[in-house]
């Protein structure tokens, strides 16, 4: 009963999509357009639920539970195992749309009805784009007779409770360019969309995308760090690049909504980088789930679904920046901006966010570039982006430091040298305190530790000072970001690695650490075995510190390993273990990782996204202001 | 600004497009990878046998007829998935088959031969993976076509489909002519 209901909601979403498509279009019956916002927002929450009602009841007459679950996953996995295959998250992503959409539909109001009618028609295109992706492609409810008795399992390295909530942090993310997009396509198309507070309508949206697609990334790193058991948290892979590139347009799309709002300039780049940030989203997820290029997060493969994203998103695409080519003179600003400002600093963040952003994807597609061309096979990885991204990343910092403290306009240069200089100050002090502490040195981690303390001491002296012309979720998120850059480069400036064959009661060593490999355990769990080592942790003082223990996990349902990393964190290091394969005669391999201030990307993370909140909140009493 | 500049971001996603619904839609396999060894001679190894007593000494087998060499494991499950195609080689089309045992318990793999059937005309034992690094396996299955002379002519990594089934066995009609 339920899965039948729940495809039937699922119809009844495409039909209230494309009414509230010709609805919106005409916009001439708000009564009409109500109906159709509210009912595709019921119609969704109810085939989401209901597919979540069908994965916690383990019906196996639905294939998409068959193959995805298992009766003895527990009831946390059962409810994360909704989106944590492609057709369900499919749907969840639909949900994201519809939320999204109603909110969009609540700014409407007699003086801009045409104005978000057609946002809300764009909307609805996109909308129903995905929803028939679904129901023709990877419908969720699928039936399969007769019904199994078990269904096959839970991928056990998606079990995990990091990455039951990623997902959709991430599709908030992903979602909220949607929002962007179809106002820049109604600033585009009507008439007289220069009188419209358009600017002010799209940053909360782009400032939700940003804030949850930043924590959402976060939140992935993490769960490869500690699950993955490579120790490091971040690999290039592609599907890790297709969220990285929408959060860096995103970012340049949040700042130069500031010099739309503050100078007035800038309108035509906003636009055009709010339909690019949504079109890296939609190719992301062509790229992901068409299995056009290989990556660690294998979704089921199927080459129709690829054409399906390939044509829409060419359609978005080719409307939408066509539409721009056409319609964006009227949005040409030609203010001129000095360089020693805050739009100029802004400006110049900007374009180094889009290069980055476009070295980003060359490097993630021209492996595709060159099979296509010469029919040879490259890979891109590591290297390609550390030589590249990062001493972009390097000018770009250094200016976000400057950035907050500069006026708009014109600004003396002295002054803002007495300004800065007990930042200076302050920085020089971290600086040499962190690297007495480390006494190891190259040229990149001096750079960016340098830099992190410049960020952080520069926000820090806001916060104190309480400067009026700083937002209270700017100088936060900054912060956030500062320490996300000092964990960054000190762990993988200072990360140590230690890969070596122990026996039971062997001992080796790491930095100041002694680890004594005492005992291995073997482990029943409902749903998997295990091999477990304890190992003690004593500090040069011969003090025992903490017990790690690393474990390698059988899975019986889905007849596969992972390994559990143990990790012991404190604020200035982890020290991370990994059991490898072994025996008790010739002993076990063993990785063991020292990875310095690794926690201050996860706090610098949670940071940044109570300054998206904060920021949030501010930007919604703009809003109402307005009605 | 002048306004042609304007339809450039246009013409770059038109560009990008067409490369993907180009890669779309040719016959090709992302997981599909070239191995340095194409063309050349097996790796030699020696290794156990877990069907027979005596060692298997690879100069010895590869040489005079096309050989197809599957790395598999019990505890893969895609392993389990190729199993009927492996199957239908060995059995239908009369190709040998040997099977190289990778890091896998010996008498779980003699107890799943005999569930699914075995294929296998032998199966090298390769306990601690030195024979995987040797012929450079990048995740197991994996499975490569051997011509006579023992020259390395393919490599396929993953499990193999219905398309890969027929891929493969047009590859080899091709090398026997």
């Amino acid at each position: 009963m339920a899965p039948t209901l729940g495809n039937f909601a699922l119809w009844l979403s495409l039909f209230f999509a494309i009414f509230q498509f010709f609805t919106s279009r005409k916009n001439n019956k708000l009564k009409f357009i109500t109906v159709s916002v509210n009912g595709l927002l019921i119609s969704s929450l109810i085939s989401f639920f209901l597919l979540m009602y069908v994965h916690i009841v383990s019906d196996f007459s639905v294939l998409n539970v068959f193959q995805n679950s298992h009766t003895t996953k527990p009831l946390l996995y059962k409810i994360s195992g909704v989106w944590g295959n492609h057709e369900g998250s499919m749907l969840l992503w639909i949900l994201v749309l519809t939320i999204f959409n109603y909110f969009i539909f609540k700014l409407y109001n007699k003086k801009n009805s045409a104005f978000i009618s057609k946002t809300l028609e764009t909307q609805a295109f996109i909308t129903t784009g995905f929803i028939l992706f679904t129901i023709l492609t990877s419908n969720p409810f699928e039936r399969m007779i007769p019904a199994q008795e078990n269904g096959l399992g839970f991928n056990p390295i998606l079990q995990d409770p990091a990455l039951a909530i990623h997902p959709p942090l991430l599709y908030i993310g992903y979602v909220g360019f949607s929002a962007a997009f179809s106002i820049s396509i109604a600033t585009l198309s009507v008439e007289d969309g220069e009188k419209i507070p358009w600017h002010i309508y799209m940053k909360p949206f782009v400032l939700a995308a940003w804030t949850f697609l930043s924590i959402g990334i976060a939140l992935g790193a993490l769960w490869a760090y500690y699950e993955l058991g490579w120790g490091g948290w971040w690999f290039w892979d592609p599907v890790e690049n297709a969220s990285f590139m929408p959060w860096l347009l995103g970012t340049a799309l949040l700042h130069s909504l500031i010099i739309v709002e503050k100078r007035k300039s800038l309108r035509a780049w906003v636009l055009l980088l709010s339909i690019l940030a949504f079109l890296l989203s939609v190719i992301g997820t062509f790229l992901v789930r068409s299995g056009i290029l290989t990556s660690v997060h294998t979704f089921a493969l199927d080459p129709s679904r690829g054409i399906y994203i390939l044509i829409f998103a060419a359609l978005l695409g080719g409307y939408s920046l066509i539409l721009f080519g056409v319609k964006s003179k009227r949005y040409f600003d030609n203010n001129y901006f000095t360089f020693f400002s805050k739009e100029g600093s802004i400006l110049i963040n900007n374009i180094l966010m889009v290069v980055i952003c476009s070295t980003v994807f060359l490097g993630t597609i021209y492996p595709l570039l060159i099979e296509a061309l010469t029919n040879n096979k490259i890979s891109v990885g590591e290297p390609y982006y550390n030589s590249t991204v990062i001493p972009i990343m390097i000018p770009a910092i250094l200016v976000m430091g400057i950035g907050p403290i500069l006026g708009w306009g014109k600004e003396d240069k002295s002054k803002t040298l007495k300004k800065i200089f007990p930042t200076i100050l302050l920085t020089t002090i971290m600086t040499i305190f962190i690297f007495l502490i480390y006494q190891s040195y190259s040229v990149i981690g001096i750079a960016g530790i340098i830099l992190a303390f410049w960020i952080i001491s520069n926000n820090l002296l806001i916060l104190i000072k309480k400067d009026k012309n700083c937002s209270m979720g700017m100088i936060i998120a900054h912060l956030g970001i500062g320490l996300v850059i000092l964990g960054i480069t000190s762990s993988s400036v200072w990360q140590e690695e230690k890969i070596t064959k122990m026996k039971i009661d062997s001992e080796t060593k790491i930095k100041k650490y002694n680890i004594v490999f005492e005992k291995i355990n073997e482990i029943k769990e409902s749903n998997y075995v295990a091999l477990r080592g304890d190992f003690l942790v004593y500090d040069d003082k011969k003090n025992i510190i903490t017990i790690l223990k690393p474990e390698n996990r059988f899975y019986l349902i889905k007849n596969n390993f992972t390994t559990e990393a143990s990790i012991h964190t404190n604020l200035f290091r982890d020290l991370y273990i990994v059991l490898g394969e072994g025996n008790l005669n010739d002993g076990w391999i063993v990785r063991i990782y020292y990875n310095p201030l690794v926690i201050w990307i996860w706090i610098g993370s949670l940071i940044i996204f109570i300054g998206g909140i904060v920021s949030m909140n501010i930007n919604l009493r703009k809003l109402k202001i307005l009605y | 600004m002048k306004k042609q500049l304007l339809i450039i971001p246009s013409i770059l996603f038109v560009l990008i497009l067409s490369t993907f619904f180009y890669l779309l839609i040719i016959e090709r396999n992302p997981s599909e990878l070239p191995s340095n060894l194409l063309n050349k001679n097996v790796p030699n190894f020696k290794a156990e046998s877990l069907l027979k007593n005596e060692n298997f000494v690879s100069s010895k087998e590869f040489g005079n007829e096309i050989i197809l060499v599957n790395f598999f494991a019990t505890w893969c499950s895609p392993c389990r998935d190729e199993h009927v195609y492996i199957k239908r080689f060995a059995n239908e089309k009369g190709i040998r088959v040997i099977g190289i045992n990778y890091k896998d318990n010996s008498n779980n793999a003699i107890e799943w031969l005999k569930n699914l059937g075995n294929p296998y005309s032998d199966v090298p034992i390769d306990k601690d993976g030195r024979i995987a690094i040797d012929w450079g396996v990048y995740g197991i299955p994996e499975t490569f076509i051997v011509k006579s002379k023992g020259i390395i002519k393919y490599r396929h990594v993953g499990p193999i489909t219905k398309k890969i089934y027929k891929k493969i066995n047009l590859l080899i009609r091709e090398i026997e002519q």
